[in-house]
């Protein structure tokens, strides 16, 4: 039974080759998205899932609340951990750690020096208590005890001593920064499931006081929180999360800082679940160079994918109910002998599933090809090699099955409706009844088409707006560099930046901090007193010397620049003397302002610019110099500009930079950035979304217009009799072709009319993320109906225009 | 094994109501092979898709064996249907994707038939319908009469007790028609029931009773036997 229903699909789709054709790609399409962006839930849901009691266990972090704007820390403040550890109950285990970054390290005994390793943390044996590592060499009991002892995963002992194993690197000291020895007392297994605790080197936490950091995790200081000191513990079997909560809030409560309090802002801990550590963009993950799952994009993504398959299968009841009357005599004969229509409607699925299969062993190839095209979005660890898990494999068995039932089961009970009697006769009950079907679906396409296309064109005007945008400061002929200043001190910046200013192709060179738009920001709080009324003001810091305002052309308004790079002087701009309560730029100049009790006098203000991505306000912002050096100086940029007319003249100047920087860090790379291309890199999100439209679109529009082509062959058949006799009595060739197309242009201008609300609604929702938005211009509407329309129209006249030429004699004598 | 009795049928089309059967009421019995005979348009197919449970009478008895089967819903008559009855069209009516073998196996199929088994019995048909060489070409590669010997065999794969053949040399030539006509003949003799609507005389005379119709109703009826 099997076999002759399998038989008979396999004819009916190799007979109509086209048709299957059409079909095929369709669904491919839909699938192969599908199969990716499955892939993708995949890879995202399954960090660190393999942890012991992972449901107990939270990271404790820090909100702050602002009247401005909650900010959040993945920190906390060093004392909390002791709070947390005596004052505490009901935990099972806490573990503190902290970040030491950047850090080169030496093996002993050997020549090699590893610079800037990163995931190197100071912790005790809690860490090891809370996460299960498997112990290569070591135990992890009284581990970290003393000082200048170090873990190294086996991945990290590999890199450092590549010979040995294990247990031979036992006792083997690392020296870190030149300065601090560390003896190896343990080799733990790396985690061999996804993780997103990337550490490898774990220095026991009184190694650190021997640290420049030492005063970040040490003493009672409940204000500092800094990013890199993590509280991680784990509740006790049985108890809520409410109950450690709570006893968090008391401890909160009781270490306010007064100040705060009088600005309208509190500080709070807050528990964050480890299966949210994956997905949380706020408080960030620990490998900065992977991004954060983010739970819209993967909407989104499955959204488009969705919608994709939806196409697909719209196609396939759109041309198997259009060929269904093809099939009524064999259906008229099945019934007869003895067919029930629920056999029927089943062989019918047998079909449909056979034709899904096809489909889907196509768009195993195509994922292949998708996961390339939209690496942007998709983490590295995903390749088509995923597909053979098996929570994978059977959710594409799944995906398949309910693509067969929602493309197949209303051609199939349309078909099994057939009555025997009149098929027989040979009155082809006419599956054109069902017609409405076809026109709803043939819009339903159009209309997702279309909100595509007109996204797209969208998408793409705001992104040039926003990069063509004036940003309010010189963007082009300059360029800055990053120096080392990690390893170097201020004087070598200093050296650097005056033999800088010696060459002549630089016309400007400044010392100072970050460009005028980064993502690198300082931000301190100014408190103002002006009009007697007492106010409290963030803003960001843009750190430079007496250079830096001239050479970025940031004009001011009123006032004058600051007279030298350590002068208790600002510039602030006009967000900030609004903030401040000035109401115009002369009023502010020579008032006085205090940053933790330090009066800095307001020598000017200048005029507001963008300080990264247009899609954000302008926020309130002060000049200063180098504001804080006797604690750590934020000169470590140095910013010029230059003045040559052609590529090559860059090229050489590009060469001579790169020559002085040598002079003075003859060891470290150079990091060099153009200002222009810097303001790209602020859009990267919208230009891959842009890349993902730009895909949906293209693929949306080839679903449909296939689905089209085939709708088109199918009347044009039908209607070869009738367009033979119109021939016969005069039509023209442009008549015929105009009655084969108007029916289906309405039916586009339909979908049209449709979508231009659906699209307006969601652009306009899209661009209210923005600050600063391009119009949704009519235009941009027009043109894409136009686009579509006069693609459809040359689609379905590849197909009419045929048959409209054709000798109407022979198309009458066939019938 | 079949009694009709004031059988009605009507077609409804827009404003026109067409009596097609117009109590009519006969009987036949088991073993017999009945002619029906009529101008076109007479309702001698609308009678013979009701005789073959295709169809719902619109008022009337019609007994099959004895049970009342007017008024069946479409589930149950296909039940009835694929166990006792075989069909033979004047337009063949073969599935054009499906090979001669293929095409005849179908009724087994659809009544459950193990596939050995199947084998077997399509081969013992196709033997006796001479067409056993041609069992793996389609019906468009096939003669005429080809085509009908194939549809025969597949109206007495499964055995009927009844064959409905409606016309069944109305598309075949006078040699191949009377090839068929030999073979229901045949089957006949050896104890199926068939009833056959036919335009032609000659093609009648092999039948034991000739029924003839108008209008939706009999007419006469000529014992021949
Ligand atoms: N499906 C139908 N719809 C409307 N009228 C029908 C239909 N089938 C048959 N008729 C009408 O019923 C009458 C009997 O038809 P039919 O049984 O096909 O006659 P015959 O087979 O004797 O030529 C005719 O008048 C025919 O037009
Ligand atoms: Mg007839």
């Amino acid at each position: 039974m099997f076999r002759n229903y399998f038989k008979i699909a396999w004819r009916n789709l190799w007979n109509n080759k086209l048709f299957s054709l059409i079909n095929v790609i369709s669904l491919a399409i839909g699938l192969s998205a599908s199969f990716v962006i499955g892939m993708m839930v995949y890879y995202d849901f399954t960090f660190d899932k393999f942890h012991t009691d992972g449901d107990r266990i939270y990271r404790v972090t820090t909100q702050f609340n602002d009247p401005e704007g909650d900010y959040f820390s993945s920190g906390i403040p060093f004392p909390l951990v002791d709070a947390v550890k005596n004052e505490v109950s009901g935990l099972e285990t806490a573990a503190f750690f902290h970040q030491f970054t950047s850090v080169n390290v030496k093996p002993t005994g050997t020549k090699d020096l590893f610079k800037q390793q990163d995931f190197v943390v100071f912790t005790d044996q809690g860490y090891f208590d809370l996460f299960d590592y498997y112990w290569l060499a070591g135990s992890a009991q009284k581990t970290l005890s003393q000082p200048n002892e170090v873990v190294l995963t086996e991945a990290r002992a590999k890199l450092y001593f590549p010979n040995l194993s294990p247990s031979q690197v036992m006792g083997k000291t690392l020296n870190y920064n030149d300065s601090i020895p560390a003896v190896v007392t343990g080799v733990v297994a790396n985690f061999a499931e996804r993780s997103d605790l990337v550490f490898q080197e774990f220095l026991s936490l009184d190694t650190a006081s021997q640290t420049n950091i030492h005063h970040q995790i040490s003493g009672n200081n409940w204000y500092g929180v800094y990013n890199s000191s993590q509280l991680w513990i784990k509740i006790e079997k049985g108890t809520l999360l409410n109950n450690f909560q709570a006893q968090l809030d008391d401890i909160a409560g009781k270490h306010q800082m007064e100040e705060d309090l009088k600005f309208g802002s509190s500080r709070e801990f807050y528990s964050q679940p480890l299966n949210n550590l994956h997905f949380n963009s706020e408080l960030g993950i620990y490998d900065p160079d992977k991004a954060v799952a983010d739970k819209d994009v993967l909407t989104m993504l499955g959204l488009v994918a969705m919608f994709l398959l939806l196409l697909g299968c719209a196609n396939f009841i759109n041309l198997n109910t259009a060929q269904a009357s093809k099939r009524a005599k064999e259906i008229g004969i099945r019934k007869t002998l003895g067919s029930s229509k629920g056999q029927l409607i089943f062989q019918f699925l047998g079909e449909t599933f056979l034709l899904t299969l096809i489909a889907g062993a196509v768009s195993i190839i195509l994922s292949m090809w998708l996961i390339r095209i939209f690496e942007d979005f998709i983490a590295d660890g995903i390749d088509i090699s995923l597909l053979m898990n098996p929570v994978i494999l059977l959710s594409i068995g799944t995906l398949l099955v309910i693509v067969t039932i929602a493309a197949g089961f209303y051609p199939g009970i349309v078909l099994s409706k057939f009555n025997p009697v009149r098929v027989l006769k040979g009155k082809h009950t006419e599956a054109g009844g069902k017609n409405q079907l076809r026109k709803f679906l043939t819009v339903f396409q159009f209309t997702i088409a279309f909100v595509f296309i007109i996204s797209t064109f969208l998408v793409g005007k705001q992104i040039g707006f926003l990069i063509n945008k004036d940003m309010g400061f010189k963007t082009e002929s300059v360029a800055f560099i990053e120096t080392p200043h990690y390893v170097s001190s201020l004087a070598d910046q200093e050296l650097l930046s005056q033999k800088l200013a010696n060459l002549s192709q630089l016309k400007k060179v400044s010392l100072g901090g970050q460009s005028p738009a980064s993502f690198d920001q300082s931000a301190t709080a100014f408190v103002s007193n002006y009009d007697g009324i007492e106010r409290e003001t963030s803003v960001r810091l843009l750190f430079g010397d007496t250079e830096y305002l001239d050479l970025y052309e940031i004009p001011l308004l009123a006032g004058r620049k600051p007279l030298n790079d350590t002068i208790k002087e600002v510039v602030i701009n006009t967000k900030a003397l609004e903030k401040m309560g000035f109401d115009d730029p002369n009023e502010a100049v020579n008032q006085t302002v205090t940053s933790g009790g330090v009066p800095y006098l307001i020598t000017g203000v200048m005029a507001d610019f963008n300080q990264g991505s247009l899609r954000k306000e302008i926020e309130p912002m002060a000049f200063v110099g180098d504001m804080w050096r006797s604690f750590s100086s934020a000169f470590q940029v140095i910013h010029f500009n230059i003045s040559t007319e052609n590529y090559e003249d860059l090229t050489t100047t590009l060469a001579d930079v790169e020559s002085m920087y040598k002079e003075v860090y003859p060891n470290e790379p150079i990091d060099l950035k153009f200002m222009d291309e810097t303001i790209l890199t602020f859009y990267k999100k919208e230009q891959s979304m842009s890349k993902l439209l730009n895909w949906a679109m293209g693929l949306s529009v080839l679903i449909s217009c296939l689905g089209l082509l085939g709708l088109v062959i199918y009347t044009t058949e039908r209607r070869v009799k009738e367009i033979g006799i119109r021939k016969v009595l005069g039509a023209s060739i442009v008549q015929i072709n105009t009655l084969l197309c108007k029916d289906f242009v309405i039916l586009i201008f339909i979908a049209f009319v449709i979508a231009i609300p659906i699209a307006y609604w969601a652009l306009d929702n899209w661009l209210q993320d923005f600050a600063n938005r391009t119009e949704l211009s009519w235009w941009i509407f027009a043109g894409s109906g136009i686009a579509m329309i006069l693609l459809a129209l040359i689609i379905m006249s590849i197909r009419t225009i045929a048959t409209a030429m054709a000798d109407p004699v022979k198309s009458l004598r066939t019938e | 094994m079949i009694k009709i009795s004031n059988l009605e049928k009507y077609y409804k089309t827009e404003e026109v109501q067409t009596i097609a059967l117009n109590k009519l009421s006969f009987e036949i019995k088991e073993g017999e092979f009945a002619a029906i005979m009529g101008p076109s348009g007479c309702g001698k197919s609308t009678l013979l898709n009701i005789l073959g449970l295709l169809d719902d009478p619109d008022g009337g008895s019609y007994l099959f064996n004895g049970i009342e089967v007017a008024g069946y819903n479409e589930r149950k008559r296909a039940q009835l249907r694929k166990h006792n009855i075989g069909f033979v069209f004047q337009s063949f009516n073969l599935i054009d994707e499906l090979s001669v073998f293929e095409n005849v196996e179908l009724p087994l199929i659809y009544t459950g038939v193990k596939t050995a088994e199947r084998k077997e019995r399509v081969h013992q048909v196709l033997e006796k319908m001479g067409i056993m060489h041609r069992r793996k070409h389609f019906p468009q590669q096939l003669s005429g009469g080809q085509q009908q010997r194939v549809a025969v065999a597949r109206a007495v794969v499964n055995n009927p007790k009844l064959i409905l053949a409606d016309e069944p040399t109305g598309n075949l030539d006078s040699s191949n028609g009377n090839e068929v006509m030999d073979l229901l003949t045949e089957l006949n003799e050896a104890g199926t029931t068939i009833i056959m609507v036919t335009h032609s005389e000659h093609d009648a005379k092999f039948s034991h009773r000739i029924i003839r119709m108008l209008d939706g109703q009999k007419v006469t009826e000529n014992v021949l036997v």
